[in-house]
């Protein structure tokens, strides 16, 4: 920046003004989208939504020039709701509703500070247990649940699912068809229909979160964003009395402790890197120490969710100070049970993998070989890049190299197909050498 | 002392955010908050406002005709304007290359301000002065 001229009236300096918090506007978003779908109804969250875009460029169109207001969410509600009003005023296709919710708009003031904030978290369930309604298909909760609870553009889910814009705005107006044709009412669910509809929320942010966490591919930013809503939208039902079971906390155990070691997962480079070697000083953790208190509160129950072992799992890698000092035994006896409650191959991989670090590579080999057969794993790279890590430790690397090809031929994601290059060129390189006289 | 030359830049577009999210309005927002400070602490804001997109038109002899408007093309309608001081169009070019909103299909327009035109220069120099100076 260029010095100024000396003057007696210099304007305030940049440095001076207000901040707008990170994420702001993407919270905002979810509150005040909330907020009017209990006034409007679910069926009019089209509507909803454009409101609050528009509020959001009525910021972006003055703040620039005025500054940046004392209070930034009340200014943003405070326009929403005249939008809102405005809005309902003029329309005429609904015509008695019309009337009832301009009155409405007239007497709140959800711009006021003083509004119950009770209400506000209220709404912000009852938006979610709307977008994780078993009427909705899962795939499409999730990508829902970005739009109207975290508000992500269509561009944004597109680039963290890999797929068209089109794809993702297809699924977004099926998600609404159905809200509307299935009348699914704006309100947490009560009794006994709560335990059975809070599994489906929790299921859907737990696939919301692995959608993030997943390494392979899409923009390494947005993946992040991912966990870390999904992460908010998890600690909203915990803190919320409805939602506060001990699954939930075990839910959100599991995704700090996993979370927390996100930014150690790659290096500078941004390529894979195995968890031995991490640098486990660049994992967060005030973060840690958080999923380890919500870990915690998650054993008040009688019942151990899968939640509960991956949690558990992902707490004995927490705890490690190094790699050799991981309690192996005790993730073992975890995966043991975890694959009692969930038969998918990627856990008994996994399981497999706590096998060979606890009984040795051989143990685990015949524990991996056994999944061969398994159909949903045939293509998956990643059951032949653990053979070829075990065919290594166990120092045959011609069986190890060839299995490093394999899972090279079906992984379209550069991060991992350096990390296997990177194996292959090691194998490679001990073949040579043991070929090699002296 | 010879006149400061001034420049106006007019933010043509009022629809390239409709389809940004959320994040990004924050980001572009920011960005321009920064950039207008900026401009306003190294003594170059003259002035910057944005505009609201209707008002009205009125034409025809004695102001006969007012109409609701402009409806001008969205791409075209003016969202704002900054009025800036700086020593010559390639500066005012360079700040404007700034405009946070390019990115999204925003357009700035720069007009220099026109200081003296050319009958006024020549009364000036035959010795008159301004009506209003």
């Amino acid at each position: 920046m260029r010095v100024p001229d000396s003057s007696d009236n210099m304007p305030m300096q940049s440095a001076d003004m207000p901040q707008v918090l990170e994420n702001l506007f993407r919270h905002e978003w979810g509150k005040i989208v909330a907020t009017l779908t209990r006034i409007f109804g679910t069926e009019r969250l089209t509507l909803v939504e454009d409101v609050v875009q528009e509020a959001l460029a009525r910021a972006l169109q003055t703040w620039p020039y005025y500054g940046v207001p004392e209070n930034p969410s009340a200014w943003i509600m405070r326009v929403a709701r005249n939008l809102a009003l405005d809005q309902a005023r003029r329309e005429t296709r609904f015509r008695k509703k019309q009337e009832e919710i301009a009155d409405f708009l007239e007497r709140s003031d959800f711009g006021d500070p003083r509004f119950s904030l009770d209400e506000i978290e209220d709404d912000r369930l009852r938006m979610i247990f709307v977008c994780c309604h078993p009427e909705i298909p899962q795939e499409i909760q999730v990508a829902l649940a970005l739009r109207t609870l975290c508000g992500f553009s269509v561009g944004e889910i597109a680039n963290a699912f890999l797929t068209t814009e089109a794809a993702i705005a297809k699924r977004l107006t099926r998600a609404k068809q159905r809200i509307r044709t299935a009348h699914i009412p704006f309100e947490i669910p009560g009794g006994k229909e709560l335990t059975e509809r809070l599994n489906g929320v929790l299921q859907t942010l737990y696939l919301l979160f692995n959608e993030g966490y997943k390494a392979s591919g899409g923009e390494k930013l947005i993946r992040e964003e991912l966990c870390h809503e999904a992460i908010r939208l998890t600690d909203l039902v915990a803190c919320h009395v409805a939602g506060n079971r001990p699954q939930t906390h075990a839910l959100l155990a599991l995704m700090l402790l996993n979370a927390a070691r996100l930014s150690a997962r790659t290096d500078s480079e941004g390529n894979l890197l195995r968890l031995k070697e991490q640098n486990r000083s660049r994992w967060d953790k005030p973060m840690i120490a958080l999923g380890m208190f919500h870990l915690a509160q998650s054993a008040n129950g009688a019942e151990i969710s899968a939640y509960h072992l991956q949690a558990g799992i992902a707490a004995c890698h927490c705890a490690a100070r190094d790699a050799k000092a991981t309690d192996w035994r005790q993730i073992l006896s975890l995966y043991d049970r975890l694959v009692e409650l969930d038969d998918s191959p990627i856990v008994a991989l996994n399981r497999a993998v706590a096998v060979a670090n606890f009984h040795g590579p051989a143990a685990g080999m015949a524990a991996a070989k056994s999944l061969r057969g398994r159909k949903e794993l045939q293509s998956y790279y990643l059951l032949y890049a653990v053979l070829g890590e075990f065919e290594a430790q166990l120092h045959r690397p011609q069986a190890a190299a060839n299995y490093f090809r394999q899972a090279l031929k079906q992984t379209g994601t550069t991060s991992e197909q350096h990390l296997l290059r990177k194996r292959l060129r090691e194998c490679e390189k001990q073949l040579t050498s043991e070929l090699t006289p002296g | 002392m010879p006149p400061t030359p001034e420049y106006l830049l007019l933010f043509r577009g009022t629809q390239w955010h409709k389809g940004l999210s959320p994040a990004e309005i924050q980001k572009v927002m920011s960005k321009w908050r920064k950039w207008f400070s900026d401009l306003e602490f190294q003594g170059k804001m003259k002035s910057g406002l944005p505009l609201m997109t209707e008002g009205k038109v009125v034409s025809g002899a004695n102001g006969r005709v007012v109409t609701d408007g402009p409806f001008t093309e969205s791409k075209e309608a003016i969202g704002g304007y900054f009025l800036i001081t700086v020593p010559n169009l390639e500066e005012a070019v360079a700040i404007a290359r700034q405009c946070p909103g390019l990115e999204y299909g925003a357009v700035v327009e720069i007009r220099p301000v026109a200081l003296e035109c050319g009958p006024a220069k020549i009364a000036r120099e035959a010795g008159g002065t301004y009506a209003s100076a």
